[in-house]
């Protein structure tokens, strides 16, 4: 294949997983191929040739997007954070995609086993940054000895709480942005020592 | 910048690094104390026991996940096959 047509697929199917990014962000995971194939300008044919089944296509899109969120968290937790800023970072990242993420946790149990595990990787990375910090603050005695999952877990039941309820929460703004301040200063009051 | 070929962490920092080598393709946590890479089964668990005391998972969904994580992963193809 010539390197012109090889870059043109590649840019066709960078295009499919971003408009499937946007489609499922405003109509969640019921959207359609065709609705994408529409919002694409490609024909709803030209989907398949780049993703032979939806799952294919959810598990590249989820895959796709825990690479970027992976990516822009490693390079914004530096060695010596501390709790504080790394609830900011965390916070600054998913308000970045807040659309998308509530729909992956609203429609969770409805998606491909496949996309949900992807999903759970993700999280387990969160995990990750959190234990390096948390580990760290406990040790300096700045952090009450909790569980560091039961921290973790405090907080993501906290953001979710938030992000499962934006009708009530901000009906027209985004939830977290609107909240942020909230939620970090009070997460921050309960667990510092 | 490289990606751990055995647990998919990007490594920035030369700390990262198995050994602070920057040859290497495994980063500091998939690393042996004698700087080799882990076996796969050391891996798992690592991993299984990491995600049980980090999130709190029960401990067979955490092994499903290990496993869902390291088979996408560059130094486990082959055992998955």
């Amino acid at each position: 294949m010539s390197s012109k047509r090889q870059l043109q697929k590649e840019s066709t199917r960078k295009k499919i997983i971003e408009t499937a990014y946007l489609v499922y962000s405003e109509q969640g995971f019921n959207a359609t191929t065709a609705t994408i194939a529409k919002e694409a300008g490609l024909s709803h044919g030209a989907i398949f040739v780049h993703f032979p089944s939806l799952d294919e296509l959810m598990t590249c899109l989820i895959e796709e997007f825990g690479a970027t969120l992976t990516l822009e968290l490693h390079s914004l937790v530096e060695t010596n954070k501390s709790m504080e800023e790394l609830l900011r970072i965390y916070l600054e990242v998913l308000i970045k995609h807040e659309k998308f993420y509530s729909r992956l946790i609203t429609e969770r149990s409805r998606l491909p086993e496949e996309v949900r595990m992807t999903l759970a990787n993700l999280q387990s990375l969160i995990a990750h940054h959190f234990n390096n910090v948390i580990e760290r603050e406990i040790d300096k005695q700045t952090v009450k000895k909790i569980p560091v999952h039961m921290i973790f877990n405090t907080w993501m039941g906290l953001t979710h709480y938030y992000l499962l309820n934006k009708d009530l929460f901000s009906p027209d703004t985004p939830v977290l942005e609107r909240y942020r301040e909230d939620i970090i200063s009070t997460f921050l009051e309960l667990i510092k020592r | 910048m490289k990606v751990c070929i055995a647990c998919g962490m990007p490594m920035k920092e030369v700390a990262e690094y198995a050994g602070g080598d920057t040859s290497k393709d495994y980063c500091i946590y998939c690393a042996r104390p004698d700087g080799s890479m882990q076996s796969f089964e050391e891996k798992k668990a690592g991993m299984i026991d990491f995600i049980v005391r980090t999130q709190g998972f029960d401990e067979k969904a955490a092994a499903q996940l290990a496993e869902s994580n390291m088979k996408k992963l560059p130094a486990w193809k082959e055992c998955f096959e």
